[in-house]
């Protein structure tokens, strides 16, 4: 069956990605200055002694040997223990990070297909009278001011002028979680808002002037309808498969954001790593980002044949 | 003149400005790193935008953030194109076996979440200018190098190209002379917008304290900067973010003004 192939080789391919991801992040260790051992010996040992501690914890092994068991321990989510503090293990961090970020970003891609399908739609039903500007002149802003720049000016607005929400995200909370993350998931959202609709705006155009769309109408099809059920349907595939590569935007937002509201996330992790060094947390962070991003746009590509038959009959 | 053209020429004056700046005005009135007055002073005759929680001249860093955004993007750019053309170009030019395994991998690197990689170097090696550059032109060249092989492609069943090997021109003169120069005005256009997200990039990972390296500003380091002291001095976080988002803005209109004059095509 040529949808099962299809589905397979496109697992594959997600295994692959992954594969690749761990690799890079493999490599761009070995080739840091400076190993476990000059961090966990300390600056003042001895030749001898780090020669003995790097056969400890078998650094002295060939590379190809210390690559399948990172991959391996990976893959059982062992990514060894920080370099720092109470040195607890990378997981414990990861899981305490992770529900953070992924919630930003569950609600940041929610809102921006919604604005952005319903924005898109609004502009192809005006096409060139107002509506469609004022769509189109949002979507520029939101391409074109970036997010750590949106985040300060929100700010400034919303928190120490108009006093609507707090400021910054706090362990110790006064108000309901949302009124904190209202802020960040807007920020986050902007750009890939903006990007999807221009995207359904453009696919809508194209689809009204389908014949089916003429034939509707002309069958007295109600405009609701005609709209939701009839042009909406068709135009929203490319749309589907921009949600899963706006992910990508997603991410790079995280970091911002998470540092601007100070949100305990991956992105504030991952920086913190870098300014300490701290490399087993850091290689954590980036697998377990990079592979959200393949999983999001994994499932986007499994659920094309599911909304569209006809990529269900073609399938390659 | 139309809305278009009007914000072209806007976009180029604006960026000769930038240039002006970057050249300039780090040292033009103030030095950027020296402590020339009391802290948080307004904007008048002696500091045009004022000065920051040390006293240093806003003007002079700002102008100082300018030539760092330049600089880094120029750079990146330049990498970019040189490797992403000759990749391009190979991916169609090259034996089957060369070409296969190099798109496949300019394609790996091309899904990778850019902002990712860049960390994952920088976070590893070190920070300042130099792995900032690297880390930036490592994930620039591939959208490059997929542009030029299908524009090559293309390019490569025309009339002109194929009459030129026909009387016996080598590949790479054909490459050279003829096929290239189809693209000068594209790529020209495409390395405008691509500047604007080189920028964008350098200032977001300054932004998080992983970029240029204090105390040497950048703007996306001065609006972390300026966050601290919002309340009480907010023009501190105006001037950096309008010039940012001014020269984003510059660099997209001056990119799309640039691919309508010269590749005929896109009218």
């Amino acid at each position: 069956m040529r949808l099962a192939r299809a589905l397979v080789l496109r697992l594959l391919f997600g295994l692959l990605s992954l594969v690749f991801l761990s690799f890079v992040t493999f490599v761009a260790d070995e080739l840091a200055p400076g190993d476990a051992v000059t961090v966990l010996a300390g600056e003042k040992a001895s030749e001898a002694e780090k020669a003995r501690l790097r056969e400890q914890l078998g650094l002295d092994r060939p590379w190809p040997v210390r690559y399948a068991e990172f991959v391996g321990k990976a893959a059982r989510l062992d990514f060894g223990t920080s370099y720092y503090g109470i040195k607890e293990p990378v997981i414990d961090i990861l899981r305490r990070d992770l529900p953070m970020t992924a919630r930003l970003a569950a609600m940041a891609i929610a809102l921006a297909a919604a604005l952005g399908i319903g924005l898109g739609t609004v502009a192809a039903l005006w096409e060139n009278r107002w509506p469609d500007r004022v769509a189109l002149t949002l979507s520029t802003f939101g391409v074109t001011v970036p997010n750590f720049v949106l985040a300060p000016l929100l700010v400034y607005v919303f928190s120490l002028q108009l006093e609507l929400v707090p400021q910054v995200w706090s362990p110790v909370r006064t108000l309901p979680d949302i009124s904190y993350l209202i802020l960040p998931v807007v920020i986050l959202s902007a750009r890939p808002a903006a990007l999807l609709t221009r995207l359904t705006r453009a696919s809508m155009i194209e689809t009204l002037k389908q014949e089916f769309i003429r034939l509707a109408i002309a069958k007295g099809v109600p405009p609701a309808r005609l709209v939701l059920r009839h042009a909406l349907r068709n135009a929203i595939l490319p749309v589907v498969t921009a949600i899963g590569t706006s992910f990508g935007f997603l991410l790079t937002g995280s970091f911002i954001v998470e540092r601007a509201f100070l949100l305990p996330g991956i992105g504030r992790e991952t920086i913190e790593a870098i300014q300490q060094g701290n490399t087993p947390v850091l290689q954590a962070c980036i697998l377990v980002t990079g592979a959200m991003f393949l999983l999001v746009n994994l499932i986007v590509d499994l659920l094309l044949p599911v909304l569209d038959p006809r990529v269900r009959e073609a399938q390659v | 003149m139309r809305a278009r053209d009007l914000f072209f020429w806007m976009g180029v004056g604006f960026l000769g400005f930038l240039v002006v700046l970057a050249l300039f005005g780090p040292t033009f009135r103030h030095h950027y790193l020296e402590r020339v007055g009391l802290p948080f002073e307004p904007p008048g005759a002696r500091f045009w935008l004022g000065t920051d929680e040390l006293g240093r001249d806003v003007f002079a860093r700002v102008a100082y953030g300018a030539r760092v955004s330049l600089t880094v993007g120029l750079i990146v750019q330049g990498l970019a194109l040189v490797i992403g053309t000759v990749v391009g170009v190979l991916g169609v030019y090259a034996p089957r076996w060369v070409s296969n395994p190099l798109m496949r991998f300019t394609d790996g690197m091309f899904a990778f979440p850019d902002i990712l990689l860049a960390i994952l170097i920088i976070g590893v090696w070190k920070r300042g200018m130099v792995p900032v550059i690297v880390a930036l032109a490592i994930t620039a060249w591939p959208g490059i190098a997929r542009l030029v092989r299908t524009q090559v492609a293309s390019l490569r069943h025309r009339e002109f190209v194929q009459a030129a090997q026909a009387m016996g021109a080598s590949t790479p003169y054909v490459v050279t002379r003829h096929v290239l120069p189809q693209m000068v005005g594209l790529l020209l256009a495409v390395s405008m917008v691509e500047l604007a997200g080189t920028i964008l990039a350098e200032s977001s990972l300054s932004f998080l304290g992983i970029g240029i390296e204090a105390p040497d500003p950048s703007w996306g380091s001065l609006i972390d900067a300026a966050r601290v002291n919002m309340n009480a001095y907010p023009l501190l976080l105006l001037w950096p973010c309008l010039i940012l988002s001014l020269s984003i803005f510059a660099l997209n209109f001056v990119g799309d003004g640039l691919r309508e004059r010269l590749d005929p095509r896109s009218r």
